[in-house]
């Protein structure tokens, strides 16, 4: 079932007033001053998160009581122009979703672009299980009625 | 929690997720739900709505049943609870950025 499903890519911009080498920098070293860990992480208290500075590498939360929770797989890293992410939002196999941010000079400062893409992925994942589910139903029905 | 909710923090509960993960499959009560999940009724509701509350799933009525549900496969609203969050994460990275160093 992946006939043309097509779903918007999520793209955001911010421009920020520093150096890219520094945005890059903050983005990457120090999330842990501006990601939302309040309402968004998986523990509860959050004290570090850690993009470990390479392809293949991991992007994980560790929360205060030193427990490690993944969140993404570094696909792209290409400092200080560019980062590729492998986020398994729903931490389904198969439904990864891409979330690349791209970082450009831009006067004195640096324009920041973040997409974050492939949704089909997701829906496809969805439209399988439902596909699953319902031949499952089917099976046990078919059984049922068979014993009538 | 506001209105446009946190969808991040709505899925980081492992049994919030398998309530989501259900509701992808179609419609269900809060009876359903929890006749597939090792938690009592109450917890369940208690799941829905947090999930309601970030916009991650809905409740409509069937006669006198009351069924939660998702829109489409519910990615939609998983990709609108993503471009909320993008949002705030950034004016965070923002704000972050430029009370350290300003002008580089």
């Amino acid at each position: 079932m992946s006939e043309s499903l097509v779903i918007e890519v999520v793209r955001k911009v911010v421009t920020v007033d520093c150096a890219v080498e520094e945005a890059f920098r903050v983005f990457t070293e120090d999330a842990m001053s501006w990601w939302p860990v309040a309402t968004h992480s998986i523990h509860e208290t959050v004290r570090e998160i850690v993009f470990e500075p390479r392809e293949g590498g991991e992007v994980y939360e560790v929360s205060t009581a030193g427990e490690k929770g993944h969140w993404a797989t570094v696909t792209g890293w290409d400092p200080p122009a560019r980062l590729v992410l492998a986020w398994n939002i729903l931490e389904r196999p198969g439904e990864q979703t891409e979330v690349e941010v791209r970082f450009t000079p831009e006067g004195d400062g640096t324009r920041v672009e973040l997409e974050h893409r492939g949704w089909e992925a997701v829906a496809e994942g969805a439209a399988e299980k439902r596909a699953d589910y319902d031949t499952g139903w089917g099976h046990v029905l078919g059984r049922y009625e068979a014993r009538l | 929690m506001s209105a446009n909710g946190h969808p991040l923090d709505a899925l980081g509960d492992p049994t919030r997720r398998q309530v989501f993960e259900l509701l992808r499959l179609g419609p269900r009560s809060v009876g359903d739900l929890a006749a597939e999940l090792p938690v009592s009724r109450p917890a369940v509701s208690q799941h829905l709505r947090v999930l309601e509350e970030a916009g991650l799933a809905r409740h409509t009525k069937d006669g006198t049943r009351h069924l939660y549900e998702l829109d489409g496969s519910g990615v939609g609203a998983l990709r609108e609870w993503v471009d909320g969050f993008w949002d705030e994460a950034l004016a965070g990275f923002k704000a972050a950025v430029e009370s350290k160093g300003g002008t580089a």
